[in-house]
């Protein structure tokens, strides 16, 4: 297994070659040019029906290469480091192909990053072969010991190491080096002819006891997801609450908050564009992000344009703070700087996006929150289609339960409708308690009033 | 003279000569061009190389995988000894040893694809004006429409695939797709339209059935039109599915059920063969070929295992006949492999996806169909969808038009539908003449993207819509 001492060495060998062709292109008259690169060393076990599968060693090096010309834009993505130049000219000759200039592309001026702790953790060097050999014994164990039912179609555990770096002829230069060590599973529940539906769970962490104790967690939670969704039946629609949980949560704020980015915003493609500083939500939802904490999965110092990050309010009490900009959007929003939100990697330009969401907690407690009064459904997976334009959601529920008059009912067939720009300002309840999600974000659970469940015509 | 096929096989024919065991290389080299504009400026333009070759191989009946960007023996061979560690370290674990690989119907030769002249001609400021004459200088057809969307992209493939036992072949395809997207505006409310296409072949199949303007007036004409209209009635009710929502239909609820992959972990289709599952009109197939008219989205010769891909009918007159497989599975089952291995890019294992997936035509025309319906929905423009083990699926469409005593009267909001996979193919009791293959721009996720197509005729059956419950 590479070691931390083997990433850094291999780190500063790419750092130095890569300011090799960056001064080479600016001799040869190429003032803007950027290369964002990534390097990993993965070994992962993958699992299929409850066997192993295959087993893959692999290195991988990825250049993203952006060149800008007159204030138009090229770039070009490679594999090879020996097509690094060329892929500088083919950036070139991309951005002389358009006759547009605008005068908000240009790379942004360096800033002064701030490290993050705990990106890789020493230990993780002597995390081997048989390590993840082990971490699969335990997903075969409590699968057989406690979950004897639930069949992994497929899954995996891996350890990742490698950097990320960023250098630009402006003078931006940083990178980070990151290890960690992951696990997931996908299947469903058996049970004679009754077949559940699809659940997943993943674990992950930075080096063997927080990844065990998070594993731990995700296997029982995997097991009980698919046990939960046997015995389903048919229901009745109704118009009443849904109660997300976290994972269904995260997944259900994706297209608030791609409302929220400079680029929706400058497009038209956003209901907020006017709306800083106003409420858009429910007063009950507030949401902030911080890409500064140690250890989380989802930190870092920089964002993919070598900007450093921060923690900041983005919605709090329902009240819209912050929208997400990357350097060109923030100059085309008339801003000096990018809030440090410029998202992707050495595949794709820069976009625009929130890091490491966390949503603060509510007042209610979870076990009330379970208990409705009224006729409620619990999501615990959305299987359907969102729109961020329009706010309109629709799809089936999975893994799902009816609550009414004190019991849990395993739900199937079952659709949710409505337009989540509405259903944000019926929120009721935010629990106390949340979930970890990807050792990443926390997320409480949240109950909505007043949505269309459509079920079968009859119960059956 | 050696063509690039020939030298490619030759490279990797040598890298295994002396081995003893299974080794399966795979050389892939993929050149992605994309091209996006919107209101009047160009917003991203982009090239993406990824060439390396991935290696396979099968040591005490495990899977050992590695790959490599560095093309040159030394490496390849390298990432040979570390497959084979992987799979020696890792079969202590494997509980069900896979068997030697019986021999399957291996591609032997070059296969040059269609089209990839006319494609790769075009300069790229050719490609660059197109979109950007569709996008719009910022003004719009309608007062309403706020904004065009447009963008071009092809991937472009060469792969070369040998094994010890026999796969001796390099094949290359293009494909281009094209996309337009348009938002509507109005009181507060906005809407969308979209409309893409795709194929594999030249930029004449492109656009043999639409020019880009008429896309964008379809577009935009969606948009506008969804501003005004409602969720429509929830439950069950009769519809008429358009080829595309068809072809949705197909994917999702059928075809990732007879993948042989999810067969084996418990899908709805396991222990089903040689049942009648589905109305006695439907026969549906997957195929690596485009049958019926070139084009066709998924369409591979090969497979990523050096199979010959083939037509495989997954159901005759409503009874199940077979099951998509790999070589492995094919051997679990005793039966050859249809072809269907398929890996994203060289770094990805190869997994068993479909390719074409349809249902043949039948007897009636469209216009019988709405005729003969008293109370329904036309449903058309495929969103997304997804598929569950249970049989139970879900995919959503862009527009429902309702349907009272056999006409159209009027657009309702497109939603979600569901229902059980075989119920639905049950419930079918009328299909139409006409064909289309419509899901060109569509990609498949199963932990790696992969190029699918899908079509049919209009079909008539019964699903449930989400929607209001008054």
């Amino acid at each position: 297994m590479i070691t931390y001492q083997q990433i850094s060495s291999k780190l500063e060998e790419t750092k130095t070659y890569v300011d090799g062709v960056i001064s080479k292109a600016k001799k040869d008259g190429i003032s803007q040019v950027e290369i964002y690169s990534a390097y990993s060393v993965d070994t992962e076990l993958s699992i299929e029906k409850n066997d192993i599968s295959t087993s893959t060693h692999s290195e991988d090096t990825n250049f993203g290469v952006r060149v800008i010309e007159n204030h138009c834009q090229g770039f070009v993505t490679t594999n090879s480091r020996d097509t690094l130049y060329q892929s500088i000219e083919g950036a070139r000759s991309i951005a002389r192909s358009q006759n547009m200039p605008d005068d908000c592309v240009e790379l942004p001026e360096p800033r002064s990053i701030h490290p993050v702790d705990g990106l890789y953790l020493t230990d993780l060097d002597t995390f081997g072969f048989e390590d993840i050999l082990n971490s699969i014994r335990k997903i075969f164990s409590v699968r057989e010991s406690q979950f004897p039912k639930v069949n992994i179609d497929t899954g995996s555990a891996s350890v990742s190491k490698g950097f990320k770096f960023i250098a630009s002829s402006t003078g931006v230069m940083c990178s980070e080096i990151r290890g960690d060590i992951s696990a997931s599973f996908f299947g469903m529940a058996v049970d004679g002819n009754d077949i559940g539906s699809f659940d997943y769970d993943s674990a992950t962490g930075r080096n063997m006891a927080m990844f065990q104790k998070n594993l731990d967690h995700a296997l029982v939670s995997f097991g009980e997801k698919c046990m939960g969704s046997l015995n389903a039946r048919s229901i009745q629609g109704f118009r009443g609450s849904i109660i997300l949980t976290p994972d269904t949560v995260f997944n259900f704020l994706g297209d608030l908050l791609s409302s929220m980015t400079g680029t929706m915003i400058r497009k038209k493609r956003s209901k907020f564009g006017d709306k800083l500083g106003q409420q858009v939500t429910s007063p009950l939802l507030s949401i902030f992000e911080d890409p500064l904490i140690p250890c989380f999965t989802g930190s870092t110092s920089f964002d993919r344009e070598g900007m450093p990050t921060e923690a900041k309010e983005i919605i709090t009490k329902g009240v819209i703070h912050q929208f997400f900009y990357n350097h060109f959007e923030a100059k085309k929003a008339g801003l000096q700087q990018s809030s440090g939100n410029a998202s992707g990697g050495s595949s794709s330009t820069p976009g625009c996006g929130p890091k490491q969401l966390q949503i603060l907690p509510g007042k209610s407690h979870l076990q009330d929150i379970l208990k409705p009064t009224d006729k409620t459904i619990l999501v615990n997976r959305f299987s359907g289609t969102s729109d961020a334009v329009s706010g309109d959601f629709s799809g089936s529920v999975k893994g799902s339960f009816l609550l009414e008059g004190g019991e849990k009912i395993p739900v199937k067939e079952v659709i949710i409708s409505g337009n989540m720009y509405e259903v944000l300002n019926r929120i009721t309840d935010v629990s106390r308690e949340r979930k970890l999600l990807g050792s990443s974000s926390h997320v409480p659970w949240i109950k909505f009033a007043d949505v269309d469940i459509t079920g079968t015509d009859e119960n059956c | 003279m050696d063509t690039i096929g020939d030298i490619l096989r030759d490279f990797l024919k040598d890298c295994i000569q002396n081995e003893s065991g299974f080794v399966e290389l795979r050389y892939h080299k993929k050149e992605a061009r994309s091209i996006s504009a919107e209101r009047g400026r160009i917003e991203n333009t982009q090239l993406k190389f990824r060439t390396g070759v991935a290696i396979r191989v099968l040591v005490n009946g495990t899977w050992g995988f590695s790959y490599t960007g560095e093309i040159n023996k030394k490496s390849v061979q390298a990432a040979i000894v570390s497959a084979k560690k992987s799979a020696q370290l890792s079969s202590v674990l494997r509980k069900e040893k896979i068997p030697n690989l019986p021999p399957a119907n291996f591609a032997v030769g070059s296969f040059i694809g269609e089209g990839i002249t006319e494609v790769t001609e075009k300069t790229l400021e050719e490609k660059i004006a197109l979109v950007m004459s569709m996008a719009g200088d910022g003004s719009f057809p309608s007062s309403r429409i706020q904004s065009i969307a447009c963008g071009y992209s092809e991937i472009y493939e060469e792969k070369a695939i040998v094994t010890t036992d026999g796969a001796d072949v390099f094949f290359s395809l293009i494909r281009p797709e094209f996309r337009i997207n348009a938002v509507a505006s109005q009181n507060g409310v906005m809407q969308v339209g979209s409309e893409s296409i795709g194929v594999t072949g030249g930029w004449t199949c492109l656009f043999k059935d639409f020019q880009p303007a008429e896309l964008r007036e379809k577009a935009c004409k969606t948009a506008t039109d969804l501003l005004d209209s409602k969720l429509p009635l929830g439950g069950t009710q009769t519809v008429i599915l358009a080829p595309s929502i068809v072809g949705l239909l197909v994917h999702e609820a059928i075809g990732h059920t007879v993948e042989a992959d999810f067969v084996l972990s418990g899908s709805a289709a396991a222990g089903k063969l040689g049942q009648q599952v589905a109305s006695h009109l439907v026969t549906l197939c997957d195929s690596g070929i485009s049958e019926f008219y070139t084009g066709a989205g998924g369409s591979i010769p090969v497979d990523d295992e050096g199979v010959l891909t083939e037509k495989t009918t997954i159901i005759e007159k409503g009874v199940l006949k077979s099951y998509l497989h790999n070589r492995e599975t094919a051997e679990k089952f005793g039966v050859k492999s249809t072809g269907s291995a398929r890996a994203w890019e060289f770094s990805d294992v190869p997994l068993i996806r479909m390719r074409n997936t349809y249902i043949e035509p039948g007897n009636s025309s469209l216009q019988e169909m709405i005729d003969a319906t008293k109370s329904g929905y036309l449903l058309e423009g495929p969103k997304n969808g997804q598929a569950d083990s249970n049989g139970e699926f879900m995919f959503a469409v862009q527009k429902a038009h309702r349907i009272e005593n056999g006409k159209i009267v009027g657009l309702v909001k497109g939603v979600s539908s569901s229902g059980m996979a075989f119920d639905v193919m049950k419930e079918v009791d009328m299909v139409s003449k006409e064909f289309k293959w419509d899901l060109g721009s569509g990609y498949c996720g199963k932990g790696q993207p992969a190029k699918v197509d899908a079509g049919g005729p209009y079909i008539r059956t019964k699903l449930k819509l989400g929607g209001t419950n008054e």
